[in-house]
This record gives C-alpha cells, structure tokens and sequence, in this order.
C-alpha cells in the first residue's frame, strides 16, 4: 500500500480536484483505491455524492471507537471507495489529544487497511498544525499543487525547509502546476524557473478549465462526465507519470529488500 | 469493493421487466447498456476437469481457466485455433495445470451460452449508486427460453439500502439463493449434466437382492459406457473412446463368465461369444493407438543418433491406423454389430423371470459374490506360487489375466463390502497387476517390432538405419522386460503378505464374517 496525499498550506490551490479525479483515474488503471476525505468541508465526499454527515444520532464520542472499515463507503466506480470527511475529522482530532506520539495518528489509522487496498488518497485541508505532521509522517509521496506565482512558490519553499528541519525526507515531495493559465507570460517564467530549481516537479500542469469547476454541478470526476476534455487529458497524463515515480519507488524499495 | 451478491431466480410466470418496472416505481434508476457475450466451457468426455473442480472457459480466441464456485482465475491464454489437447496450448500456466489432468484426452465443448447482462444501477436521491440490480439471460441457443437470474448487488456502506430492496424483491414473489456459478447455470440451461459420464459408473448393490437382477444391474451400466462411447469412435477425436469402449466390453465378457449360474447357460454362452467377437474387431486398432501414443516414449529410448530414423515406422503405423479404423467403423455401423447389440440390450431389459432354472439366479448376490471372489483369490495365489518355482511367460500371461478377472469382481461388487477394506485390496492387487501388465506389454511390444519389421513398405526396409532403430527398441525393451521380471517374486510376495491374505480369508471366505 502507499499513501498519496495533496497537500498544500494553502486553500482553493485544487488539491480536491486532483486527489478526486486521480485517485478516480488510479481506480481505473486497476489498482485498489481508497480516497480519505481529511477536510471537514467535505468537498471530495460531496463530488462523490456520498452524504457528509452521519446522521445526529450516530454522532459523538461512541463514534469515535467505530473501526475505520466500517466507515468505508463505495463510490459508484469500480475498485474506488472512500471514507467520509466527518469520520477523519473527529476521530484524528481526539486521537491527537490523547495520544502519546501525537503525529503518528493517522498512519495508525491508516495501517490496518494495508490488507485491502493498493493506493490511498488523502485529500488534505489547508493547514500547518498538528494534522500538517501527521500527514507527513503517513505520506509516501506528498503532492503539492503549485500555483505559478511568487507567493506560491515562497509558500512551497517554506515547505520544503521546514519539512528538512524536521527530519522529513524531502524526496517523498512532487510538485505539479495547478490553475495554470497559459497565457500569462509570468506563469510561463515561473514555471521553467522551479523546473530548473526543483527536482520531481511534474510536465503535466492542469491548466485552469471551466470543466474542472463543473464537477461540482455533476458531482463526478471530470473523465466520466467530460472524457475527451483537455482537463480530464491532463489529469490523465499527470497521473500516469504519478504511476510511473510510483512503480519505479516500488522496484527501489524491492531491490533494497533484497 | 467488498460487494455482496445475492442471486433471484426468476419463477416461470414472472417477466424480469415486471419486476424491474416494480423496482424503479420508487426507486430511481438509468440503467446502463445491455452486454452480450457468448461463453462456451470445454472439457473431456469424462469431466476431467470438472472432477478436478476447474472451468475452461473460451470466449472467442481468449481461453481462462479458473475454480468452479470461486471467481479465482488460475491463467490464461490466446489460442487462434481451438486447442483440442493440452498441448495445443501455448507453453504456459493453463498448460502446466491442465496437462496432467486432461492426459491423453481431448477438449470438447460441453456447452456455449449467450450471456446478456443489463445493470440498473439503483440511485438515492443525490443521485448516488446505492446498489445494483442486475439481469442476467443465458440462452443455450437461439430459440430456447432464456434462464433468468436477478444478481442484486450491494455495496460497501450501503447494506440498508440493499437490504430493502432485497425486501422488495422477495414481497414480489422472488426467492433469494446463495450465488451459483455461472458454469452450473450454463450447464443446466444446455441439459448437461457435469460429471455425467464416467467409465466405471456406480452400481448401487445390496446384499439380498437376488444375483440375476443385480448381475443385470451391473451389465447395464457397462451397456451404457458402451453405447456412450460408441459414436464417437468414428469422429477420431482421441484414443479414449476406443479404450473405454473396449474395457466395457471387456468388463461384460468378465461378468458374463464369471457370475456362474444366474442366467440361462445358451444364453450366457450366447453373448460370451457374441461380445467376443466384438472385442476382437477392434483389437488391432487400440494396438496401433497405444505405440502411436508411446511414440515419444520410444524416440526417448534411442540414443539421438538414431531417435529420428525410427520416424519412418510411426508414419508406416500412423497409416494402417487410418484402414484399420475405416474397418472398425464400418463393423460398427454393419447389421452383425447392431443386432449383437440389439438383441443384448433387449435381454438386460426382460425383467427377472419368477421362477428362474438358473441354479444360482435367485440366490443373494452376496454369496455370490463372496465364492467368486475367494475362488479367484486362491487360484491365484496357488499360479503365483507355481511361477515362483518355475518363472514361465506363459504362466505370468496367465496369471495376468485372472489378476484382471479378479481386479474386476472385487469392482462389480464394491457396495456390497466394507467400502475402505474392497479399496485397499484393490491398489494392493493393482501393484501386481501393474508389474503383469508391464511385463505383457513388453513382450508384445518386441515381438510386434520383430514383425513389422518385415511389414515396413520395401523402400524403408531399405533403410538400414530404420532396421537399426528397431532393433535397438527391441534390445532395450527386452532388457527391460527381464528387470520387469526379475520383480515379479517380490511383488507377488507383497500382494499375498499375511495381512492381506486373511483380509481376503475375513471378507469372502463364507461365513466367517457379514459384509457390509
Ligand atoms: N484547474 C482548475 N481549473 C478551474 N477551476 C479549478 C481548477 N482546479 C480547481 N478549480 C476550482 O477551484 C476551486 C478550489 O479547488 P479545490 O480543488 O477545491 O482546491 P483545494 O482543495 O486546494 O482547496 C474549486 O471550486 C474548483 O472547482
Ligand atoms: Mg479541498
């Protein structure tokens, strides 16, 4: 199993909408797909028309001891599940109180189902708190949409340096273009400047489409509603790079093994 | 993922449309397009395997084989021609699986079906799948009523929803079973019966029925294999037709002269000589089958050099094959064969008559049975020991041969005996037989490759390397033929150890103990 999660400190950088329409894409390609809904929004929920909310009286602390498998919910594609924004939510939230080594939570949570699926997606709210770390130290890749602008790119150093302060392994860190307007000379000079600085930055961008947006009226991916559409082919070829630095982390990791 | 599925059988008087039309009243739906495949499953005449719970599915070129009753795919294949013996199979996992199952015997298709599945995805009011319903026709051919199945599908996180519409489907008169493979559906909608056939069909035998009507029993059974095999000897589709065909013929003589007394004598000595002749018109044929399926066991007996030179006396075997078969087709299909048979069939038919002038007809098959078996028991362990002090082939063709009037006594009789105890006896005189049997084999073997030798069209007389081929198999195989017969003292020793001696003395010896 690995874990992949779109992270980025900043909201509205299309974290939901790559982690929604990739982990639909990697669900297609086969692989068992579980997408985990951390944002109490519950955008990624919401596109997958899955209700956010359990019911009142199934809410609280008794919740909370429910084991994740049975929180798990189908979406209506083949080998994708995912689980709801509300179960994550309140139970990281007393796990980090509780526990002892606080920043390990959601890899604990997340182990036992190793067994059943292949990929999981965690579609991250914009935060640099303690979930922040947690999702670190569950990550193996951590995807970081990049917005071709200054600030962004500030933001995504920041990220970078606190993550080696930290003792995290920079290399687990892939960055893609996100909201890209071709026309822009400025994003254009941005981008081939991070190319040049950055390593495992993506080619595919996803360039700024009315389709993407869409999805919130059809509440699916944007292949299954609009499969030709220049977006749904963007998020297909980023994803099949995303599969190749996987495939080529599992070979390493098989051959270190032996 | 970790969908359930729960199968509806669709009673006659039920349309499918009535019930979805039922269903999407209260619950919406858009379902999806209509998919038609055409499945076909292929196996042996005898079930190969089926028995060994497998499926061999083709769907055009593409060829799966997986576990009945589970959905575990165990390999696959692309094939352009429809591949009839294991070897037609690229090198591969379904080869390497299949192979030793199937031997010696062909693939057939034992049923195709067309397939068409329509989805109706059940949707809640935000329009998300909850479940799914779908139908499902299997059509043997074109112009049979379709089976009907409803698969009612839950998913993950949506057990309530799937649970009341299950509640829906069964208010409408539809009961709920557990999932049954689609091999069983097809196999049933086509009238097939997997496992149907098989060359040594049981014979359900009590011990009191009277020994006329159960000799009958197992004559008919044998009739059966006889008839089932018949037609296909003529399509040439393998060699096991032919042999299972023979062995029932074989099986029937056994009967026939060993069950003493239960018919009357004209009669009995009537179809003995009948069958007889029966047997012997395809003698030649099976004899030609077996070195034409050693080929590859002989070539391997040769040393390299001369491995391909024996080539010119398989093509030379491989054509008299195809005289000797237009031969036995034609007795087959002759009237001398077909009133034999007629008139054979018509007697197993007669019921029992009241008050039989067979001495033994209406005794319990049981005593019989017990002095038949004790009988050839002791003969043969009295021939056993003669050979001992005076090793004669004649004497071990002999003894052969009662082994096998035994082996098939013992069979005949299985129900009526402890059924662990008749199934040891058995694989301990199956040792004893396998070393006649090789030893049989091998002078036969010689002595036909000294004849046919002469036998070879002139232009490959000619060749001195196929005479030398020749006769290096005979020199090996005479070899082997003594080391076979060097074992038979030790293996006769085995089968007749103490043990097994008064196993045989406590079954059969009258009296001393009731069977079972
Ligand atoms: N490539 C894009 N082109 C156009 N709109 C986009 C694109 N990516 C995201 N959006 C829209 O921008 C908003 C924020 O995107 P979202 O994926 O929810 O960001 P995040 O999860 O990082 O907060 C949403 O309304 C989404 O539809
Ligand atoms: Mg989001």
């Amino acid at each position: 199993m690995k874990t992949i999660a779109l992270y980025s400190s900043k909201g509205g950088v299309g974290k939901t909408a790559a982690a929604v329409n990739l982990s639909y894409l990697a669900a297609q390609s086969g692989y068992k797909t579980l997408i985990c809904d951390l944002d109490s929004q519950g955008s990624a929920t919401y596109y997958f028309r899955i209700k956010p909310r359990l019911k009142k009286k199934a809410q609280g602390f008794s919740q909370a001891g429910r084991p994740i498998e049975r929180s798990i919910k189908a979406t209506d594609y083949a080998h994708l599940d995912l689980l709801p924004a509300d179960f994550t939510h309140r139970n990281l939230d007393i796990a980090f109180l509780e526990a002892k080594q606080p920043t390990e939570q959601l890899r604990r949570i997340l182990a036992p189902l190793s067994a059943e699926y292949d990929l999981i997606f965690l579609d991250c709210p914009p935060t640099f708190n303690i979930l922040a770390e947690n999702i670190f130290q569950a990550a193996d890749m951590l995807l970081v949409p990049l917005i071709p602008t200054t600030l962004s790119v500030r933001t995504y150093v920041q990220l970078r340096a606190f993550l080696q302060q930290n003792g995290y392994d920079t290399e687990a860190v892939t960055t893609f273009f996100s909201l890209v307007d071709g026309r822009k000379k400025m994003h254009r000079e941005l981008a081939t400047a991070v190319y040049r600085q950055f390593d495992h930055v993506c080619k595919t961008p996803i360039p700024y489409r009315s389709q993407i947006e869409k999805m919130g009226l059809y509440r699916a991916p944007v292949s299954v509603f609009a499969p030709h559409s220049v977006a749904a082919q963007a998020y297909q070829s980023l994803w099949q790079e995303i599969q190749g630095a996987l495939e080529t982390r599992l070979e390493k990791q098989a051959t270190s093994q032996n | 993922m970790l969908t359930q599925s729960t199968d509806f059988h669709l009673p006659d008087d039920i349309e499918p449309t009535e019930i979805i039309a039922g269903i999407t009243a209260v619950v919406p739906t858009i379902p999806e397009a209509s998919q038609s495949i055409t499945l076909c499953y292929y196996d042996t005449f005898d079930w190969r395997l089926y028995r060994n719970a497998l499926v061999l599915t083709g769907q055009h070129n593409e060829y799966s084989l997986r576990e009945l009753d589970t959905a575990v795919t165990i390999a696959q294949e692309i094939c352009q021609t429809p591949p009839v013996f294991a070897d037609d199979f690229p090198a591969g996992a379904l080869r390497e699986r299949v192979a030793p199952i199937l031997g010696v015997r062909a693939l057939l298709e034992m049923a195709c079906a067309e397939v068409t599945r329509t989805t109706y995805p059940l949707l809640n009011e935000d329009e998300k799948t909850v479940a799914r319903l779908v139908v499902e026709e299997i059509r043997p051919s074109p112009d049979t009523t379709p089976l009907i199945t409803l698969h009612l599908h839950s998913l993950r996180g949506y057990d309530q929803e799937a649970q009341t519409i299950s509640q829906r489907l069964r208010d409408a008169g539809l009961s709920p079973g557990a999932e049954t493979d689609i091999y069983r559906q097809i196999m049933a909608a086509a009238g097939k019966t997997p496992g149907g056939y098989t060359p040594k069909p049981p014979v359900p035998l009590t011990p009191e029925m009277r020994a006329d009507e159960a000799a009958k029993q197992i004559l008919r059974a044998q009739l059966k294999v006889i008839r089932s095999n018949e037609p296909y000897i003529a399509q040439d589709i393998d060699t096991e037709f032919l042999h299972d065909f023979r062995v029932a013929i074989r099986r029937t003589r056994s009967a026939l002269t060993q069950i003493k007394g239960v018919f009357p004598a004209d009669i009995t000595a009537r179809f003995k000589q009948d069958l007889a002749t029966v047997g012997k018109m395809t003698n030649q044929l099976r004899d030609l089958d077996v070195y034409l399926l050693d080929e590859a066991r002989y070539r391997a007996l040769l040393p390299e050099n001369l491995a391909a030179d024996i080539g010119p006396l398989f093509a030379y075997l491989q054509q008299k094959r195809t005289a000797v078969l237009a031969d036995v087709v034609a007795h087959l299909h002759g009237p001398q064969y077909r009133q034999i048979m007629a008139d054979w069939e018509a007697f197993l038919n007669e019921p029992a008559p009241k008050n039989p002038t067979a001495p033994h007809a209406a005794r319990p098959i049981i005593q019989v049975a017990r002095k038949r078996i004790f009988k050839r028991y002791r003969q043969i362990v009295a021939e056993g020991r003669e050979i001992l002090e005076n090793t004669e082939d004649h004497l071990l063709h002999a003894l052969r041969i009662d082994c096998k009037k035994l082996r098939y006594l013992l069979e005949f009789f299985t129900p009526l005996f402890p059924p662990e105890e008749i199934a040891y006896l058995i694989k301990q005189l199956k040792q004893l037989q396998t070393n006649l049997g090789d030893f049989n084999d091998l002078c036969v073997q010689e002595d036909y490759l000294l004849h046919v030798a002469d036998e070879l069209p002139l232009a490959d007389q000619q060749s001195r390397h196929t005479l030398m081929a020749i006769g290096g198999l005979v020199a090996i195989l005479h070899q082997e033929r003594l080391r076979v017969k060097a074992e038979f003292a030790q293996t006769f020793a085995a089968f007749t150890a103490p043990a097994n001696s008064q196993l045989f003395e406590e079954l059969f010896a009258s009296g001393k103990r009731k069977g079972a």
